[in-house]
């Protein structure tokens, strides 16, 4: 963005504290008038420095650390850093903990879907809607909660399984609360749409095309609800996925309100999920047997080499490329998160809107600054 | 196509530039592509191979064999191969040409790699620091000699 400004223009800051997002982040944005002519994003607020830390840190103890990459997708983060180690270390997964792992990424899913929904609700200044999501997603962090120990940062999976078994009775938890969800994610549906006011300021509005998304390398929700059926589950399956029944949503406008529609479907695609996994669910151990590693050894050396592993987070595609020189640390982690190319996409898309949209479009994407900038 | 004819297509195409491709599993495969050429080749994998997708393009530092490695991910939204595509760099002077007229989304990832290793994009739209204070610029701190890690905090910039 040139710094210069024409007749009748001016330069606004927004951020970097502005609650378009949960993290610091600037939006430098040119007006003229109420229209946007230009903007750029300007990352580094919370910048910590995750991937030298990785690579000063043992492989158990970078469990802890990708955690606090962005919390709200700590699961998804833990599975992408413990795929690698297990590709390279050659450890199987017995098949109770991947069921596991899958129960606790999509309860992870759920939530984080709410709070981004609800957050970016308040945006366009449907607060009492914050209010609702962040009551249903109490109950989804306590389920997530009886299972991990933690509600947000919860360093449970290990290389080759998991920490701990389900508890007891989570099966009737499960079902008390998904009853509860699954009519308030019918509540908030019938309110989105319903609501007129709403709809003129979220319909037509932010509107990426399946094309230049594909170009700028979005993934996640903002791909699917422009009509692209890009899921890691589905094309490149990890844990038991592959065993599973369950659909990608879709959407064809690519607007604001399809991203949340998009939202939506998911969460309650997420809780078929869960309620398969539970069905067929095996009996068995949740830590492999007869490997070298032990499920807490301070001190593993994994084999050299080099792996790309990447699963379906929330917010889309998040990958790990680590490099092993055999020691008990790894070379390089790479952290390929699938906000950054998300928020790169803001300055193109804002481009010609109105000033009064540019928190309904950057909040629709659901991004998080603390993982662009790790 | 699959993972086999790709990387036949694209050493066919590329006798002189690709070197070292390698077919790891059917979703997996890896390429070393000569730096001045990677333009060229990141055209025909999008164009005519339909890696349509750049995940993600880092740097990984090796003092030993004073050796920087430019590592372009490349993946597809129509089939699920993955390829690795390594530039070789010497350490003392890295450089090489941008892929942003391909890749649109390379933008960030390249200043990234730039503050963070020092490579320097030829012909980058815009080559400034992304995510580090423009005082840290020309420390280079995810090289392995780096010294400064943990101690230099953003309190001991000011």
């Amino acid at each position: 963005m040139e710094e210069t400004v024409g007749p009748s223009e001016m330069i606004v800051h927004l951020g970097p504290q502005h609650p378009m997002m949960p993290g610091p982040f600037r939006l430098n944005a040119k007006l003229r008038g109420e229209t946007v002519v230009d903007s750029e994003v300007d990352l580094g607020w919370i910048h910590k420095g995750i991937e030298k830390i990785l690579e000063n840190k043992t492989y158990l103890q970078g469990i802890t650390i990708v955690d606090r990459i962005c919390y709200l997708e700590a699961l998804t983060n833990e599975e992408a850093y413990v795929g690698c180690v297990e590709k390279l270390a050659g450890i199987e997964v017995p098949e109770r903990a991947q069921y596991i792992r899958v129960i606790v990424e999509e309860l992870s899913r759920i939530q984080s879907h709410l709070l981004g929904m609800g957050e970016y609700a308040s945006f366009v200044g449907f607060v009492s809607m914050f209010m609702y999501t962040i009551r249903d997603r109490e109950d989804v962090l306590t389920l997530l909660d009886s299972v991990t120990g933690a509600r947000i940062t919860h360093s449970f999976l290990r290389f080759g399984g998991v920490k701990d078994d389900l508890p007891e009775g989570f099966k009737d938890d499960v079902k008390y609360v998904f009853g509860n969800l699954r009519k308030a994610i019918d509540s908030y549906e019938d309110q989105y749409s319903s609501d007129s006011i709403y709809k003129a300021r979220t319909v037509g509005i932010g509107v990426l095309t399946a094309d230049v998304a594909k170009d700028m390398g979005v993934s996640g929700p903002p791909l699917r609800a422009t009509g692209v059926d890009f899921d890691i589950r589905k094309d490149e399956p990890y844990l038991v996925y592959d065993d599973l029944d369950f659909k990608v949503c879709t959407h064809r406008d690519g607007d604001v309100y399809a991203r949340i529609q998009v939202r939506l479907d998911e969460m309650r695609e997420s809780m078929h999920i869960i309620e398969q996994c539970l069905d067929q669910i095996p009996s068995g151990p949740i830590f492999p047997e007869n490997t070298p590693y032990g499920k807490r050894s301070p001190v593993m050396r994994i084999p050299a080499g080099e792996v790309f592993h990447r699963v379906e987070s929330p917010r889309g595609e998040m990958g790990f490329y680590m490099v092993s020189d055999g020691s008990e640390k790894p070379h390089r982690v790479k952290i390929r998160g699938p906000v950054y190319p998300t928020l790169q996409t803001l300055p193109p898309l804002l481009k010609g809107v109105n000033v009064a949209d540019i928190v309904a479009i950057a909040g629709s994407m659901d991004t998080c600054t603390s993982e662009a900038d790790r | 196509m699959d993972a086999e004819s790709m990387i036949a297509s694209l050493t066919d195409r590329f006798p002189d530039d690709v070197y070292d491709a390698d077919i790891e599993s059917a979703i997996r495969t890896a390429a070393k592509v000569k730096p001045e050429n990677v333009v060229d080749v990141c055209r025909y994998l999008k164009e005519e191979l339909s890696f349509g997708h750049l995940c993600c393009e880092f740097g990984v530092d090796y003092p030993d064999r004073n050796e920087i490695e430019v590592i372009y991910m490349l993946g597809s939204y129509e089939h699920p191969v993955i390829l690795t595509m390594k530039a070789l760099l010497s350490r003392d002077e890295p450089e090489i040409e941008s892929v942003v007229p391909v890749y649109w989304n390379a933008n960030w990832y390249e200043r990234e790699t730039y503050e963070l290793y020092g490579v320097k994009y030829l012909n980058h739209p815009d080559l400034k620091p992304l995510v580090l204070p423009i005082e840290m610029l020309g420390e280079w701190p995810l090289r392995k000699d780096y010294k400064g890690f943990p101690n230099k905090t953003a309190k001991n910039l000011v």
